[in-house]
């Protein structure tokens, strides 16, 4: 089947890989993350140090087109959705459970030397864990497995940057109680979401909208960010009230941030890969990682089945393998407010993002069987 | 109207919460706070403005100033740092854009011409201010028990430094008012000559200024100042030649390639001791009238980004106008204002009338050279870092000028160029064409 005869949904992730010069195969992150390493400082050095620490803002205002990205799509699926959106949460939460409850035990047993309580860099892995991309299927596959598989990756991302949201306030410097901050994310975002709408909806002409959306989007990544405060949270709530909101404002905001994702994934992973420091801890969190987030991911997907029976398949799990970026954005969010152990948590979960790819191009059922 | 003035409230109120909010000890930048905050607030302010047959850029400038560090302070000394630095980019595609309006087989007939009027008028006004700082010299504040070949030499560096125009200010209000026609070509010829002839002039005044007062003389003067003009230029093509190579043979992602480019032209300019201005401008010059690009890929990844480029740029140099230098040395800054004015009306009138050009609208090409900015202010600081005692005085003067002609000078040249019927006489919209909205789905990654 030709792309273009491909149903919207799953024609929208081959055009993803395709915009970014990549086979539909090739995911981002084992693409990028690598180029980020060697251009990085550690490599041939043509990102310094010094560029690195200017490109803070790519990731604040990555982080925030990621949440918004998310806030939208959850917000359409939602919609009639409900044990869906069940399920996919379901499967977020066992996919942490599974991630953090394990990891605390290792971390508890190998004693590593962390600045970060085990429990909060047990649940930050969790949270990085639980994310999922849409799956990259063939086109006979672009149906009933696959379908659901993106439409539960759309909305198992809404609880863990919830949950991310409050574990960044506990790991960041902020002396405010997590639920309180967790609250106010949710207001700023939904108060620049509102002054978005307000601009949004009227703008004369095409410039002019794109800089309101523009304009949007780096409050939305700058006003948390300079609070130490999630900008995925914060855009997320602002995607939903888009949604909600009448009128077009969702499409209109999808369509111009449509326009720079490519841009900013491609930056953001760049910076990543980039600004990768290898280190013990590191190393030793690797694995664990990318094995416990797969038999999170298979065992989530199964309890997702049997809470929405007919619509989840039961092999879910395995085409939720795939990491996407929203777990990289969460773990560089960490590093953004200054906690020093958030070093090894990036470098486990961006190498265990592409380990995770790999794994996911075996792991995948095969289109028979979708 | 009203939504946008309540979009406008509410963005300064969460910016200020934001701000003035208990501070965590973190090292965060608010770089992405500052960015929203001037895309937002300064754009309807510059809509505000233009109500009132203003320029939208005076809006985004007046919004950064009452904003930033000196007045409201929103737009915190830290966040007018971090928008500095976008700024490098910004002057980068901003003479990119003006590189590539310049259609040498369309200028051609008219070129004799803009080099007489640029040449004239930059001698006749060199004169005159030499002249006009000779004679006031005691009660200019600045080294006034200076005498002979040592007054000469720093009179020289004044004038100089407040004859110097800004390209980047008269380039980015062309492109904001989609400018066209024959005072746009020719002021822009102006400026530009202009800038070409500062660099020389201020490279071989400082030399003087060197001698003077004893200092050690560069044996490299002339190679260093043929490599900035001329490295500069072939640096500029040499980029230009490969972005059209891509631009024909790649043409993927160009927004991204557009802003690559910009920052290797931004990033190379300290490093090679390279003008970024003009290799930003002759890259564009290359890309237009060497390789033009096939298709609209180009000039849509150009006016997507030219608004909120114009915005951060002007948004910066509101929030960096020093207005207590303005109200330390005010006096005086007004009256060299003044005397500088008149120079610039009484020299382009000689120039017209010597060129043979319309008097029609080379009359009204002075008010286009009236702002100054980023180059004048970067002189400054070489010679307040180089002769720290009278140098300093001679920052603070020019920075009062600076505050003042970035106010008035936009104001002038829109005037102008509404007098000439030139805005919006350009093909296309720097504020774009209308789409067609599509709900296709989203996707965060």
């Amino acid at each position: 089947m030709t792309l273009a005869g491909l149903p919207g949904r799953v024609s929208s992730v081959f055009r993803t890989r395709a915009a970014l010069g990549l086979r539909p195969f090739t995911a981002p992150v084992m693409v990028f993350i690598p180029l980020g390493i060697a251009l990085g400082p550690g490599a041939l050095g043509i990102i310094p140090e010094v560029a690195l620490a200017h490109l803070d803002i790519v990731i604040s205002i990555a982080l925030a087109t990621l949440g918004v990205f998310i806030g939208i799509a959850a917000g359409r699926e939602a919609r009639g959705a409900g044990r869906l959106l069940a399920a996919a949460t379901a499967e977020a939460g066992v996919t942490i459970l599974v991630v953090a409850g394990a990891l605390f035990v290792l971390l508890h047993s190998w004693a590593l030397p962390l600045e970060m309580s085990f429990l909060l860099v047990a649940l930050a892995l969790g949270v990085c864990a639980s994310a999922s991309a849409a799956p990259a299927v063939e086109g006979a596959d672009s149906r009933g497995a696959v379908q659901i598989a993106a439409r539960v990756a759309d909305l198992d991302d809404v609880m863990p940057i919830l949950l991310g949201g409050a574990v960044l306030v506990m790991a960041g410097p902020s002396v405010r109680p997590a639920l309180l901050s967790t609250v106010q994310t949710i207001g700023l975002g939904l108060a620049i979401g509102f002054g978005g709408w307000l601009l949004v909806e009227r703008a004369h002409v095409a410039a002019e909208r794109g800089v309101f959306v523009l304009g949007a989007v780096a409050m939305l990544g700058g006003a948390p960010a300079y609070m130490a405060l999630s900008p995925l949270l914060a855009g997320m709530a602002a995607g939903l009230f888009w949604v909600a909101a009448p009128g077009n404002c969702d499409a209109i905001v999808a369509r111009e941030l449509r326009k720079v994702q490519h841009p900013i994934v491609v930056l953001l992973l760049i910076t990543a890969g980039a600004g990768l420091e290898l280190t013990m801890a590191g190393i030793w969190l690797l694995a664990p990682y990318v094995i416990f987030r797969s038999a999170g991911k298979i065992l989530g997907g199964w309890t997702a089945s049997r809470i929405a029976p007919g619509i989840a398949p039961s092999d879910l799990g395995a085409y939720l393998v795939h990491p996407g970026v929203i777990g990289i954005a969460f773990a560089l969010n960490l590093q953004q407010v200054g906690n020093e152990s958030a070093t090894a948590l990036v470098f486990a979960v961006a190498v265990g993002a592409i380990a995770s790819e790999a794994l996911a191009l075996v792991v995948m059922p095969s289109s028979r069987a979708a | 109207m009203t939504r946008r003035l309540a979009a406008l409230a509410l963005t300064i109120g969460i910016a200020w919460f934001v701000v003035t909010g208990p501070q965590v000890d973190s090292v965060l930048r608010p770089t992405a706070l500052a960015l929203g905050l001037a895309l937002i607030a300064a754009s309807i302010s510059g809509e505000l403005l233009e109500r009132l047959h203003l320029p939208r850029v005076t809006g985004y400038l007046l919004f950064g100033m009452i904003c930033g560090p000196y007045l409201a302070n929103i737009i915190t000394r830290p966040m007018a740092r971090e928008l500095q630095l976008i700024n490098g980019l910004a002057v980068v595609l901003i003479a990119f854009i003006a590189g590539l309006e310049m259609n040498v087989r369309r200028l051609r007939p008219r070129l004799r011409a803009m080099i007489e009027l640029g040449g004239i008028a930059m001698l006749v006004m060199y004169i005159g201010l030499f002249t006009v700082f000779w004679l006031v010299w005691p009660w200019l504040g600045i080294a006034p028990d200076l005498t002979g070949l040592q007054r000469i030499a720093v009179v020289a560096l004044l004038t100089t430094v407040v004859a110097s125009f800004s390209p980047t200010v008269t380039i980015a209000l062309v492109a904001e008012s989609r400018a066209s026609g024959p005072l746009t070509e020719l002021t822009l010829a102006v400026v530009i000559l202009a800038d070409l002839l500062l660099i020389l002039f201020f490279t071989l005044v400082m030399q003087f200024v060197r001698t003077a007062f004893g200092g050690p003389q560069e044996i490299g003067l002339f190679v260093s100042l043929s490599w900035e003009i001329f490295g500069s230029f072939a640096f500029g093509a040499s980029i230009g030649a490969v972005f059209a190579f891509y631009l024909r043979h790649v043409g993927r992602e160009v927004p991204v390639a557009l802003l690559g480019l910009c920052a290797i032209i931004a990033g190379a300019g300290a490093r090679l001791h390279v003008e970024p201005l003009l290799v930003a401008l002759a890259a564009g010059l290359v890309v237009e009238n060497v390789a033009p690009p096939r298709g609209d890929m180009l000039k849509e990844a150009v006016e997507r980004g030219a608004l909120p480029v114009l915005v951060i740029f002007f948004v910066a140099a509101g929030a960096s106008l020093q207005l207590d230098a303005l109200a330390t040395i005010g006096g005086i800054a007004l009256a060299v204002s003044g005397v500088r004015m008149a120079f610039i009306w009484l020299s382009v009138r000689i120039g017209v009338r010597y060129a043979r050009i319309d008097p029609k609208i080379g009359g009204l090409v002075w008010m286009g050279l009236v702002s100054q900015a980023g180059v004048t202010l970067g002189l400054t600081l070489i010679v307040a870092g180089e002769f720290p005692t009278w140098g300093a005085t001679i920052q603070t003067l020019v920075v009062s000028l600076i505050a003042l002609h970035q106010l008035v000078g936009p104001v002038l040249f829109r005037a102008a160029l509404g007098r000439a019927g030139e805005i919006g006489r350009l093909g296309g919209d720097v504020l774009g064409i209308e789409e067609q909205l599509d709900t296709q789905p989203v996707r965060a990654d």
